[in-house]
């Protein structure tokens, strides 16, 4: 199959994509196949989301995907401010679809109030201080002062939704989309909770003097 | 939560910043950040925000990821064609 999209300036693709007639349907049809080649590359590579699928399966996922994605560009193309080529800004558009669709299909089997009600959702096994061999009591010790801390402002400082959106997406590794959908609300709001749990973690480990350098050294982590 | 995670998610925690953009404002900007970092324009230094929310948020990160993934083959001319990545299905 050949494609003549890419020949396009970006001018010209908001030229005819705006036109009437034939040069409109023409530039639509290929905006709709550049949409689906960007679903299918992005599924290509999450083939591990669609096991319980067919390939037929998928591949009408796909068009529908692409369909999606025409949509969402067709009513943001005002949006559109020139400051990448035209094509990167619609690539995002069919990876953005096609990200949300592959995680709602490895995860639709999946409550996640039964992740929030699990005990061992909520204990993961970073609070155990690390007692191998290889390492020192002291350093022990204060990787076991470092979990308590956060732990305790999980526990005291965090509010109920914080806490929650906290232990779907880093404790348990919830996709964002996905408590995003079960939870009838949007990324914005989810980054937002992350963020100010985030902002609390970090002022409570540094009210009690571990700061960014010593802290990481701590657990081996690179700064 | 393995120790690796624990690890990014502690560091995640010390480079959390009072300001950082949301996510439909990282969605709005990363087709230029991409698009910096392919013509080698040091897209990081430009677009400090970008970069940051990037570090933080892992589905901005994914799609960011396949987004530059996508744009690098579609430069080196090896982006799969239609009717390749259907068969690869």
């Amino acid at each position: 199959m050949i494609f003549m999209s890419n020949t396009r300036t970006n001018q010209e693709w908001l030229e005819d994509l705006t036109a009437s007639g034939s040069v409109q349907e023409s530039a639509i049809a290929d905006l709709r196949n550049l949409l689906l080649r960007t679903v299918l590359f992005f599924f290509s590579r999450n083939g591990g989301d669609f096991e319980k699928l067919g390939r037929d399966e998928i591949l009408q996922l796909a068009e529908d995907c692409a369909q999606e994605a025409l949509i969402a560009v067709l009513k943001h193309l005002t949006d559109f401010r020139g400051d990448s080529k035209f094509t990167t800004w619609v690539y995002k558009f069919g990876i953005n679809t096609a990200l949300m669709t592959s995680r709602r299909e490895k995860w639709k089997n999946i409550s996640i109030d039964q992740l929030l009600t699990s005990e061992d959702s909520s204990e993961p096994e970073w609070m155990m201080r690390d007692k191998s061999p290889g390492v020192a009591p002291d350093q022990s010790a204060l990787q076991g002062e470092v979990g308590d801390i956060l732990r305790e402002v999980i526990e005291r400082d965090l509010t109920e939704k914080q806490r929650q959106i906290l232990i779907l997406i880093v404790f348990n590794e919830v996709p964002m989309d996905e408590v995003v959908r079960q939870l009838s609300t949007n990324r914005n709001a989810i980054y937002k909770l992350l963020h100010d749990a985030r902002r609390k973690l970090k002022s409570g480990l540094q009210a009690r003097g571990f700061e960014i350098g010593e802290t990481l050294a701590l657990f081996g982590a690179p700064r | 939560m393995k120790r690796e995670q624990f690890e990014r998610w502690l560091k995640n925690i010390y480079e959390t910043q009072d300001d950082e953009i949301s996510c439909n404002e990282c969605f709005d900007q990363v087709s230029q950040f991409v698009d910096l970092e392919i013509s080698s324009l040091n897209a990081p230094a430009q677009m400090p925000q970008v970069k940051q929310h990037l570090a933080q948020c892992r589905a901005c990160r994914d799609e960011y990821e396949a987004l530059r993934d996508l744009r690098l083959l579609e430069e080196k001319g090896e982006l799969p064609s239609l009717d390749e990545l259907q068969d690869s299905i």
